[in-house]
């Protein structure tokens, strides 16, 4: 994606080490990717621990941004942070559960439950919910949330039907929202 | 029945999103310390290998020589005894920010205390509903700028902590200054309580590190000042930064369009539009209401800045030209004045980069201003709660 020139010029202001042309790039971005992250961990603070990651990352790696629009990049880094960051913290759930101890906040889903559409995707996986965030909130094309999130694009089509299927059975389809 | 529910989704999905109304600034603060140039902790790697690599030598001298290990052995001990054990809660000679957003904070009382003997003066700011989010700036002299007026004033001392506390409101019993003749703080005065920032200046007798302790049942936040060099630090002090005249301690200046709100529910309706200089800056606010039965939230909006002060109406597509060189224009999206705003919809209040700010166009709650500047600025904007605000701060000179 092509960039437009005044954003250029901030990009080689923090390429040459600039700090508040950095600080400009998390003003331009950083909202965007907190909300996206908040949406896939289900966590405030994982969050904000996942964006905090993602532009001490960016800051370092900036050689590898190419001339394009820092956009895609960051929020590619900023999705592999959250979903490594939820899958850490559910391996260490599902260890303090199997030892009985600081039991997790999981919810137990009757069979008969119906749930509203915030608690339903809590019971997504983070890479499920990853592309609903991208596809669903960012706008992203299937083609574009697929280059994001590093899989073919058959792959993403076919998660995303299935994340939409699972909302639906644990929602009531659209019932819920009648 | 499929686009009903993903329909549903997105709108799900954004409003989860607006919960999270702004970048935090202690978020900001993490990743600022976090490509800081590299401070002594981060060097652990390799002041380890460093060390190894001693060991190793030491060891090799040993073999050839054995008188070398009682040498080593006495330098070792002069190294550790003079360190000073660490203290869990150090004082830092740098600037600091935390506290929390989104709450409904009311600063109740100031309290400061003198506890020379444990090495620090106190100053506590009660709060009721928690600690909203503060920064504190160090400063190599006691006179800072008032918020509103500009004014400088001097306070006791001749070094200063600036404090200033975001979405939080004042307690009218709070003292507006205090002055106190302890070993290091020696004022403390209100230097700003303007759109729900508070902002207090400390002035102490010298320059000094700091320790900041947020602490609950009450919520209280504790300023502790030490009174003499010997307080443990965890940094090197850092050079005391001079008075700005820009006064930006609300976030950065950016030379970038800038969006943000959300339009969801029924619009908002536009109640005033303010315009105010500040040290540094140029401030335009606007406040909105929700309609009856409608929720408060700040609507989709868009500044953009533009090379000249000539604007199109919307959506007569008239031509208008304003006061100055440059513009900034500013779009809602879901919200209207038509019914709510009763105030002038062309200021000219001949700011030094704010010449005009007029109405554009109010059509089918698109809700479109524009700003004449004397100069193309960068730009800070706020999104400020109870009352719905956008704070549009342009940089002067």
């Amino acid at each position: 994606m092509l960039m437009d020139p005044t954003l250029g010029r901030v990009i080689e202001r923090w390429r040459a080490g600039d700090r508040d042309a950095f600080e400009e790039v998390i003003d331009r971005y950083g909202l965007q990717l907190l909300r996206t992250a908040r949406l896939i961990l289900r966590d405030p603070s994982l969050a904000e621990d996942a964006i905090q990651e993602t532009f001490l990352k960016a800051w370092q790696r900036i050689g590898s941004l190419r001339d394009e629009d820092p956009g895609p990049w960051l929020t590619r880094i900023a999705m592999n942070e959250s979903i490594s960051l939820y899958r850490r913290r559910h391996r260490f759930q599902a260890l303090t559960e199997r030892f009985g101890r600081l039991g997790g906040t999981r919810h137990e889903l009757s069979s008969e439950a119906r749930l509203d559409l915030t608690h339903a995707l809590d019971q997504l996986t983070a890479e499920q919910r990853a592309a609903v965030a991208l596809h669903y909130y960012q706008d992203l094309s299937v083609e574009d949330t697929a280059r994001v999130l590093k899989v073919p694009e058959d792959t993403m089509k076919s998660r995303l039907k299935t994340a939409l299927r699972r909302l639906r059975e644990l929602t009531g389809s659209e019932e819920a929202f009648a | 029945m499929s686009d009903k529910f993903e329909k549903n989704l997105r709108d799900h999905l954004h409003s989860e999103a607006q919960e999270t109304r702004e970048f935090p600034r202690r978020l900001r603060g993490r990743i600022r310390d976090g490509i800081a140039p590299r401070a002594r902790g981060r060097m652990a790697p390799q002041l380890a290998l460093a060390g190894a690599l001693v060991l190793v030598a030491v060891a090799v001298l040993a073999v050839r020589n054995p008188t070398i290990i009682s040498v080593v052995t006495t330098n070792i001990k002069q190294i550790l005894q003079p360190s000073p054990s660490p203290t869990p809660q150090p004082f830092l000679c740098q600037d600091q920010s935390g506290g929390s957003t989104g709450l409904t904070a009311t600063l109740t009382n100031i309290r400061p205390g003198s506890h020379t003997g444990d090495g620090y003066d106190r100053v506590v700011f009660d709060f009721s509903g928690g600690i909203p989010s503060w920064d504190l700036t160090r400063q190599e002299s006691a006179t800072f700028t008032r918020d509103a007026s500009g004014q400088q004033v001097t306070l006791d001392g001749s070094a200063g902590l600036k404090l200033v506390f975001r979405d939080a409101d004042l307690a009218s019993t709070v003292p507006t200054d205090l002055k106190r003749q302890f070993t290091s703080v020696r004022e403390i005065a209100q230097l700003g309580n303007f759109e729900r920032v508070l902002t207090y200046g400390i002035g102490l007798s010298s320059s000094q590190c700091v320790r900041v302790l947020p602490l609950s049942n009450p919520s209280r936040l504790a300023v502790d000042v030490a009174t003499s060099g010997s307080a443990s630090t965890t940094a090197a002090p850092t050079p005391l930064p001079t008075l700005s005249p820009s006064g930006t301690d609300l976030g950065t200046f950016s030379c970038l369009d800038t969006s943000g709100g959300a339009e969801s529910g029924l619009a908002m309706q536009l109640t005033a539009v303010r315009v105010a200089h500040q040290p540094g800056f140029d401030r335009v606010v606007f406040e909105f209401a929700p309609q009856a039965g409608g929720t408060a939230h700040l609507p989709a909006y868009t500044v953009s800045r533009q090379a000249s002060a000539q604007f199109v109406k919307d959506p007569s597509g008239m031509p208008v030209t304003m006061r100055g060189a440059a513009g900034l224009r500013i779009v809602f999206h879901g919200a209207s004045g038509a019914s709510s705003y009763s105030g002038s919809r062309d200021l000219t209040p001949g700011l030094p980069v704010v010449q005009e700010v007029e109405q554009l166009g109010d059509f089918e709650a698109v809700l479109s201003w524009g700003a004449g500047l004397s100069r193309a600025s960068c730009l800070r904007t706020l999104e400020l709660a109870n009352p719905t605000r956008l704070v549009i701060d342009v940089q002067t000179p």
